[in-house]
């Protein structure tokens, strides 16, 4: 996997086996490996309706406020005069409440489907960009220092990898709550807050050891190149080296590995959140609203199959995209 | 080879031992006050309280303290709670005093579940996984082999719990077509014991076979076409020896050091199956302990986990520098 800037590809021509014939022979001299990865993906028709599914959930989650204004409801009103004496809703989808309403509470179905767009995204990209960045760091100088300091990183990714995951995110809920004075001190928004912060930290603490393995072997083979003994020669801070002449090379895998982390980050937040573990009240989330709905899912499938609908569209899309993305930047993967 | 396995050991051994640290420094240091922290904060009383300070040493420096629970460990120590003294037995992982019991004698109880959970999963992942791998590999590019593929890839794209609790409730509860997921011990009832685990164990296996499947496809393609199967072709042996005996042998090591990293895994809890089907296995140990602050269980429980995996990590990589000479040069 040689792909870099047009000014760091030295070599790359040397290796005809491992490059496409025909596709240099298609695409004009000068195009960045990147512009023709992106060329790619925009011809890959799954890539493109992915993508498009991707930004429907997006633009649902940026425009949170303004859909439920339009359908004129919010999140957190109680129509409980809507509920009979058991708790199921006495109406289903009318004009007023697009979705129906929440057995129990009576809130709408609509606005909380909506709002609950935005912490799966949020939460999913946010663990991204930290867990990505400590990766690249962390694999960049164990690649690059060796020594000791590449013991140690090693040694971190090793156990880091062999913690079981789910585990540790559940056992880290009470302790940061305790840490705060236990759950019970808490005002149900501190909580939630809580937990959102906790998430993100869980994910991205989890997530940056597999990349920085990835980082550390592509550096291992990079920094033995003419290009990086050049600049090294001529006197270039290593801190340039590292991110202005290595960092264009390993553009590839970063953003593999970042598009395959996200839909793997919404499973998990909304997975954490099913088991309790996630985001609690009042903040709604997808996951939180399957662990309820699954006790009324014979008088009321539509509040269950909301959110599994939500989740599975939208995890089913960043995977595809997460998969044709890799394709397109690493054809040798191509099935 | 000796040097090999002596590296690899002990570079297991640290990260259990860093395990051991981390996991009794996030519930011991990390709560200002671990005592009620384990008391929880419902039905604490006074007394209650001072007999944890008391049994656990709290009031003595942390060091101590781990040394005390990793001595128990080894050689067990004692708990007193109201009055009674109660002996935990090595390896001792601490203390319910939700439960009064000791935490190994509740993971005990509940490990047989998870271990038949996993293993009837990892007999299907197994046969089903490799087999319809390997079938798709030797007609690759076929119409068929690319619709399994696209099609295993969709279906391992949906998250699991969400195939799993679909299957739950519409497959076991409105349209029986399936056994209910329930635990009986086979001593008791063997068909019972099967029945019960029936869908569980299918819901998991299809699943997950789709990652089998795909893992041996890549790794079968990538030996079926090597110089020495062709080789085994042109002595005229036929396509069934070529495929199963000389292929699959080699094309399989990949796919193991996989399986055993995923069983691994799965032996700390099996958490959605166990949830979704109401199982009470290991992950429904931790969850049960989390819903009323448990935390001497979860601690044990995640150490248990994590034992697991590094041992399976290394017994995995032992057996493949058994298979494969090339790996213990690097």
């Amino acid at each position: 996997m040689s792909i870099g800037s047009p000014d760091s590809t030295v070599g790359v021509e040397e290796h005809p086996a491992s490059a496409e014939p025909v596709r240099t022979a298609a695409t004009p001299h000068g195009k960045s490996p990147s512009r023709i990865a992106f060329d790619r993906l925009r011809k890959d028709k799954v890539a493109v309706i992915c993508a498009s599914i991707v930004l429907f959930f997006v633009l649902v989650a940026i425009l949170a406020p303004l859909l439920a204004k339009l359908e004129g409801q919010d999140i957190s009103t109680f129509n409980t005069q809507q509920i009979d004496e058991f708790g199921y809703p006495t109406i289903g989808i009318t004009p007023d409440h697009w979705f129906g309403i929440e057995p129990k509470t009576g809130r709408d179905n609509f606005a909380r489907w909506v709002y609950g767009a935005r912490p799966s995204l949020i939460i999913a990209f946010l663990a991204t960009v930290v867990g990505t960045a400590i990766g690249v760091v962390m694999g960049l100088l164990a690649g690059f220092l060796g020594g000791w300091v590449d013991r140690v990183i090693s040694w971190l990714i090793d156990f880091v990898l062999s913690l079981p995951f789910l585990l540790f995110a559940i056992a880290l809920v009470p302790i940061v709550e305790s840490l705060r004075g236990g759950s019970f001190n808490l005002t149900p928004e501190d909580q939630a807050n809580i937990r959102f912060y906790v998430l993100i930290f869980v994910l991205a603490f989890f997530g940056w050891a597999g990349l920085a393995r990835i980082i550390r072997g592509e550096v291992l083979s990079l920094r033995e190149r003419e290009f990086v003994l050049a600049a090294k020669a001529i006197g270039v801070p290593t801190y340039q080296v590292l991110f202005k002449e290595l960092l264009p090379n390993l553009v590839a895998p970063i953003v593999i590995s970042a598009s395959l982390a996200v839909p793997a980050y919404v499973t998990a937040e909304a997975g954490l959140s099913f088991l309790g573990v996630g985001l609690v009240e009042p903040k709604p989330s997808w996951g939180q609203t399957i662990a309820v709905a699954t006790n009324w899912y014979k008088a009321d499938p539509l509040y269950l199959w909301l959110p599994v609908i939500g989740i599975t569209a939208l995890v089913l899309a960043l995977a595809l995209l997460g998969d044709a993305i890799r394709d397109a930047f690493d054809p040798k993967t191509r099935r | 080879m000796l040097y090999f396995v002596a590296r690899r050991l002990v570079s297991a051994l640290s990260v259990v031992l860093a395990t051991l640290i981390a996991t009794f420094a996030l519930f011991f240091i990390a709560p200002t006050d671990p005592a009620a922290a384990i008391c929880g904060e419902r039905n604490c009383t006074q007394q209650r309280y001072e007999e944890i300070t008391k049994n656990l040493h709290l009031d003595r420096p942390k060091v101590e303290q781990f040394a005390d629970y990793t001595i128990g460990i080894f050689v067990g120590r004692d708990f007193t709670t109201s009055g009674v003294t109660q002996h935990c037995a090595a390896p001792c992982l601490g203390f319910s005093f939700k439960n009064d019991r000791p935490v190994t004698e509740l993971i005990g109880s509940r490990f047989p579940v998870t271990l038949s959970l996993v293993l009837g999963y990892a007999v299907l992942v197994l046969t089903i996984g490799v087999f319809v791998g390997s079938m798709a590999a030797k007609r690759r590019g076929s119409l068929g082999d690319r619709a399994l593929m696209t099609s295993t890839l969709v279906v391992s794209s949906v998250p699991y719990y969400i195939v799993a609790l679909m299957v739950a409730l519409y497959l076991t509860i409105v349209y029986p077509i399936l056994p209910r997921g329930e635990w009986t011990p086979p001593s008791e009832n063997f068909g019972k014991f099967i029945a019960g685990l029936l869908t569980p164990w299918l819901v998991l296996g299809v699943y997950n076979c789709t990652s089998y499947a795909r893992y041996s496809r890549g790794s079968m393609v990538e030996t079926l076409s090597e110089d020495y199967i062709r080789t085994a072709r042109a002595k005229g042996l036929s396509d069934r020896v070529v495929t199963y005996k000389h292929a699959l042998r080699s094309g399989l090591i990949p796919v193991v050091t996989i399986f055993g990293l995923d069983i691994a895994g799965s032996l700390g809890g099996a958490i959605f199956t166990e949830r979704i089907f109401d199982l009470p296995g290991l992950g429904q140990l931790v969850l049960d302990s989390l819903n009323n602050y448990d935390l001497p269980v979860i601690m044990g429980t995640v150490l248990v986990a994590s034992v697991i995996i590094v041992a399976m990590n290394f017994l995995v990589d032992i057996g493949y520098s058994l298979i494969d000479p090339r790996v213990r040069l690097s």
